[in-house]
């Protein structure tokens, strides 16, 4: 009977690959955020044809884009953002720094390690699976980018930390909007702390806030505290969208991320370790 | 071997564009699935084993570019690429309507074992982004039965 053997083997190829794919996702689950070997080795195989595509077809587009004559001036314009961009992301954390340090020596042995710690990153694949949990950027450990730096976007608001995997030259974001995510904050000019935990579809909820806490409320700007060890301090992480469950222990808060989806393209990898410069 | 060295190519291809789609807008990722319509393709040309085998990879492919479980878009992959091959031995499926239809059904499974999978294992729901999840069954069919047309047109024709 070849027909039924043949059905046979089809059958148990499929049950195979199946309850490997089973025996994959339950290893998972002691290892928590880490990724397992076989997802490093296919992203680290992968993510350099992702790199070569993106910079290739931003290759392109500039070609266009810069059009002959134009070539030096987008050039020097190109190099000026990237100035202005890298300064803009500094005096975000110099300002920060100004609330943390006192006397002006203590800046300035701190502002040489500042000038080398933005690194400028591009933005080059989504997470498929859910846009608001991670994604892929074009620096990895040949770049001195380690796990849990912590990433913001253009205008200096935080995006996420670096998780696992970390190839050569690519490396993956957990943004604040995934539900295993958690930072520490507060409501600028309010002691009242909380936890910012990301609920999947782009917003965020404001946790451990007390119901008889009158003093939080809409529109107000939370700011990371740099408690949870891998934030640093003072930076721009959401705002109160609205509050509710006043029936309940804590309140419902619901938190509108402060950087924008769509126009993530341009990140600030910050490379010092926060434990250590605050 | 031939048959494989065309797979590793195709799945590379479709990798780049995704890539691509994504870049100028991540709601192509949403309303278009690439990987799904290369592991249908081979099913139909090459039989179930090969549709379940390359579902697995780009189901695989497809988690390590994600914070998703490794393992969710694999199995969902893995059945849609059997199912295929299975089904097209079955029922004929050439003609272009009824190519459409099939592969919506079949992207249409997919998508919900993929769900299931997901919600199951990350007590969450889907982010439909207002729904738009939704059209990617059909607005994948379409694209693909008339792929798969002007792919198969060409074959045909040389024969």
């Amino acid at each position: 009977m070849p027909f039924s053997l043949k059905k046979a083997t089809n059958l148990i190829v499929l049950l195979s690959l199946i309850l490997f794919q089973l025996i994959l996702i339950s290893i998972q689950v002691p290892m928590g955020d880490e990724s397992n070997y076989l997802e490093k080795v296919v992203f680290s195989v992968f993510s350099p044809i992702k790199h070569g595509a993106v910079s290739t077809f931003q290759g392109i587009s500039s070609i266009w884009k810069n059009y002959f004559g134009l070539h030096k001036a987008q050039k020097d314009n190109q190099r000026l953002r990237e100035e202005v961009f890298r300064l803009s992301q500094e005096n975000n954390l110099l300002r920060n720094m100004f609330r943390t340090h006192k006397t002006e020596k203590e800046m300035l042995d701190l502002l040489h390690d500042l000038e080398v710690s933005v690194l400028p990153a591009r933005v080059i694949g989504m997470d498929a699976s859910n846009f608001w949990k991670s994604l892929v950027i074009n620096k990895g450990s040949l770049d001195g980018v380690k796990k849990d730096m912590v990433v913001l976007d253009a205008h200096g608001h935080l995006v996420g930390r670096v998780v696992d995997p970390v190839t050569f030259k690519q490396a993956r974001v957990q943004m604040i909007t995934d539900t295993d995510s958690g930072v520490h904050v507060i409501p600028q000019g309010k002691d009242i702390p909380g936890i910012i935990n990301g609920v999947g579809n782009g917003f965020c909820s404001l946790e451990f806030i007390l119901a008889t806490d009158t003093d939080v409320a809409e529109g107000d700007r939370l700011i990371t505290t740099g408690k949870d060890g891998i934030y640093l301090p003072g930076v721009l992480a959401g705002y109160v969208d609205s509050i509710g469950g006043n029936i309940t222990l804590f309140k419902k808060i619901k938190v509108i991320p402060a950087f924008k989806l769509e126009s993530l393209d341009l990140l600030a990898i910050i490379t010092v370790d926060v434990n250590e410069f605050f | 071997m031939k048959d494989i060295v065309r797979m590793i190519l195709s799945v590379v291809a479709v990798f780049v564009l995704y890539t691509l789609l994504a870049k100028i807008s991540v709601s192509f990722l949403l309303v278009v699935n690439l990987f799904s319509l290369i592991v249908i393709y081979f099913a139909l040309e090459k039989g179930e084993i090969y549709g379940a085998c390359l579902g697995a990879f780009c189901g695989l492919l497809q988690d390590s570019f994600s914070m998703s479980v490794f393992g969710v878009a694999g199995i969902a992959k893995t059945i849609t690429g059997f199912l295929a091959g299975y089904f097209s031995g079955k029922i004929n499926i050439t003609p272009i309507r009824r190519n459409a239809i099939f592969l919506f059904v079949l992207l249409s499974v997919e998508l919900f074992i993929w769900a299931v999978l997901y919600s199951f294992i990350f007590s969450e729901k889907v982010n439909t982004r207002g729904g738009l999840i939704f059209f990617q069954p059909l607005i994948t069919a379409v694209l693909g039965s008339l792929a798969f047309r002007f792919i198969r047109e060409p074959r045909k024709s040389k024969m």
